[in-house]
């Protein structure tokens, strides 16, 4: 390693650091003091002009103040001896983080626009312990930053492997996959329409409840309303169905391209990096042994576009909660890119082998419940309100089964599960068709299930858990399923392979 | 490298978990069990018998009797729920699994491989430490969903299953006794 940084001393953060945390800082408190400072502005004519700003000056060079002092005793090393990465920091309450290196599971380098504008990095560092505490460096140079998340990597690997010194010299990261802009915008033309209606949806009605405290009328309902009226039904009717796709859309596109634009992998000799973000650039450190689950989502279109999208789940300590972090997502990636980064991360390309079908009861159940339940309740609820006429009931449930028998259909058929000897592969979805693949020697428990109904049909259901999350069967054949368990325990119990 | 064999496997040949004998929990724990269910009960019943005593009119005589009747349905369901629940509730211990089968309605069988065990916890609450009982939880990593806790042993198999599976995490190293491992984590684990 050409440049040596010795981090056995304890040392501050970059300088520049101060102007970040002096930021966060300022926006805790403007979250936390948001009610005053909202009351203080409608009265803002009121109050006197000096009190005023002289408060405020006086909270800004307090923050300020504390800034420089957080800056000061903030303070992190590593202990070569322990094998520790040490961090101390607090201005009264003093805080002592260790994190023995070994347990250090990933080393995330971000960038927020903050962070951007100063020119230095934010460095978080996740255990795999399941103790909760988190350590983050909030002000780090590029440089020192990826020098130290490669110490850290690389002596969190030092059990399994060795030769670090090599490691450390043979540090030429080579580019691996760049998703480009076009593949970009085929995911987010094709993805997510449900997310971003909900965020559309809440944006919306916040919106509204906003303006409607206010007593503001910026948009003048009635003029919207009168304007629709004038219309035929259909015509209004498609007009708001278009404007709000036509929304859902745009709000996809942008979404997508802020959070993935510049999508890199790079493949280092340990890890894998993964790099993306248009206003704030977020790097992530991969390691392929850590990766449990990994669920391919496809839809039609996307599949005329050659698009998918790879989720990969990684093991995590608390599966409620970290779920978010440890679950990475490469948006738009080709077919062929697809199978590199399953070879990269999987060693090889996954083979189906043998395929479970589920039985047909699984149609017959989830008509009951999604379809003929919906269907009895409206009608008996329609029976004691008349909510609408019994012309458009039937106008509507009948759309309302066209459309749900359509998607119960396909996501029965799609309803798969294909086992081989070196994977378990679970296929299901009606529109977007997850694909999900874990390795059976890295499964921690299995569960099987069964109704006592379902024992007169020999039918059950299996749950695989595994550290980045669980993936099920259900409704297959009960003696299929039993004989399947027996074989992924004689894997699990056998294999030498470490799980993580 | 002359002993390395490289056979098909037939999977019928395989051990089957289905077929091991389960062994059933400690009679005892269907007090545990019922003392459960009990509390909730007697908070039904007080709050009804307050309202019968101070007033009665609030209902017809009907309703009151409906009311007691249905009290008394429920209570005999609940007993017989519970034992039969409590006769389907079964473990087993393999070479390297576990196994814990449990439900009336839904049977659901788990099943962990020792070789993904992270620790073991033996749990005490006030009514089983009265009678003498225990459970042990097997925590794994795959999050709380497969974790496996058999409830309902008496103390002492409850410890000897303990340190079988301390055994089987973290081998003992030969120089080693085993028995002060054994009492260290009496004093240690034994908690609510």
């Amino acid at each position: 390693m050409n440049k040596s940084v010795d981090f056995s001393q304890p040392q501050r953060q970059s300088l520049p650091g101060i102007l970040v945390m002096f930021a966060n800082s300022l926006q805790k408190t403007v979250r936390a003091l948001w009610p005053i400072l909202l009351i203080w502005l409608v009265k803002f004519d009121t109050l006197n002009k000096l009190v005023f700003f002289g408060s405020v000056a006086g909270v800004v060079v307090l923050i300020g103040i504390i800034s420089y002092l957080q800056y000061l005793f903030f303070k992190f090393h590593i202990d070569d001896e322990n094998g520790e990465f040490v961090i101390q920091k607090g201005v009264l309450n003093k805080t002592r983080i260790t994190i023995q290196l070994h347990k250090i599971q990933q080393v995330n380098i971000n960038q927020s626009l903050i962070q951007r504008l100063v020119g230095v990095y934010k460095l978080e560092i996740d255990t795999a312990g399941s103790d909760k505490k988190e350590a983050s460096i909030s002000a780090i140079s590029h440089d020192l930053a990826t020098i130290l998340k490669e110490r850290l990597i690389n002596s969190s690997q030092q059990d399994t492997n060795f030769n670090t010194e090599n490691i450390l010299e043979e540090n030429t990261t080579s580019s691996f996959i760049t998703i480009g802009l076009p593949s970009l915008i085929k995911i987010g033309f094709t993805s997510n329409y449900i997310k971003s209606f909900a965020l559309i949806f809440v944006f919306f009605t916040t919106i509204l409840e906003n303006l409607q405290q206010l007593n503001t009328e910026v948009i003048d309902e009635d003029k919207v309303t009168n304007y629709l009226d004038t219309l035929p039904v259909i015509t209004s009717f498609l007009l708001v169905i278009g404007f709000f796709i036509g929304l859902i859309l745009v709000v996809n596109l942008v979404r997508t391209i802020l959070k993935y634009f510049d999508f890199t992998i790079q493949k280092s000799k340990q890890a894998i990096i993964l790099s993306y973000g248009l206003l704030s650039t977020k790097s992530t450190l991969l390691n392929p042994n850590k990766v449990q689950k990994i669920k391919i989502t496809q839809n039609y279109f996307q599949k005329k576009l050659d698009v998918t999208t790879i989720g990969i789940h990684q093991a995590s300590s608390d599966v409620e909660k970290v779920k978010e972090k440890d679950q990475i997502e490469v948006p738009g990636c080709t077919e062929n890119e697809r199978d590199a980064i399953l070879k990269l991360l999987l060693g090889q390309l996954p083979q189906k082998g043998k395929m479970y079908l589920p039985n047909w009861r699984k149609l017959a159940v989830n008509s009951f419940f999604f379809l003929l339940l919906p269907i009895v309740i409206t009608l008996f609820l329609n029976q004691i309100t008349e909510f609408v006429t019994w012309k458009e009931w039937i106008l509507y449930t009948s759309i309302f089964t066209v459309f749900t028998s359509i998607l119960l259909w396909y996501s029965f058929k799609n309803y798969r599960l294909f086992v081989s000897n070196d994977f378990v592969i679970k296929q299901n979805g009606a529109w977007d068709i997850d694909t999900t693949i874990i390795e059976p020697y890295k499964i921690q428990a299995i569960e099987i299930q069964q109704f006592f109904w379902q024992k007169a049909t020999n039918i059950g259901s299996v749950t695989l858990s595994t550290a980045g999350g669980t993936v099920s069967f259900t409704t297959g054949n009960y003696t299929e399923i039993k004989q399947l368990v027996n074989y992924w325990l004689y894997e699990v119990e056998t294999w030498e392979k470490n799980w993580m | 490298m002359n002993e390395f064999t490289n056979n098909p496997i037939d999977i019928d040949q395989l051990p089957k978990f289905e077929e091991v004998q389960l062994k059933g929990l400690n009679p005892k724990y269907i007090t545990v069990l019922l003392f459960n269910f009990s509390l909730l009960l007697i908070l039904v019943i007080g709050g009804f018998s307050t309202l019968f005593y101070f007033k009665q009119e609030a209902f017809s005589n009907t309703i009151w009797i409906t009311i007691l009747v249905g009290i008394v349905l429920f209570l005999v369901g609940l007993i017989v729920f519970t034992k039969l629940s409590f006769h389907k509730k079964g473990y087993a211990f393999r070479e390297h699994d576990a196994i814990y089968k449990s439900g009336l309605i839904s049977e659901t069988t788990t099943i962990i491989p020792f070789n993904r065990v992270q620790h073991v916890a033996l749990h005490q609450g006030f009514i089983s430490r009265k009678l003498g009982l225990a459970s042990v939880e097997l925590f794994t990593a795959g999050g709380s969903s497969s974790d496996l806790e058999i409830p309902g042993l008496l103390l002492a198999d409850a410890q000897i299953i303990k340190n079988l599976v301390s055994q089987k995490i973290n081998p003992p190293k030969q120089d080693e006794p085993i028995e002060i491992a054994s009492t260290e984590t009496r004093l240690t684990e034994e908690h609510e």
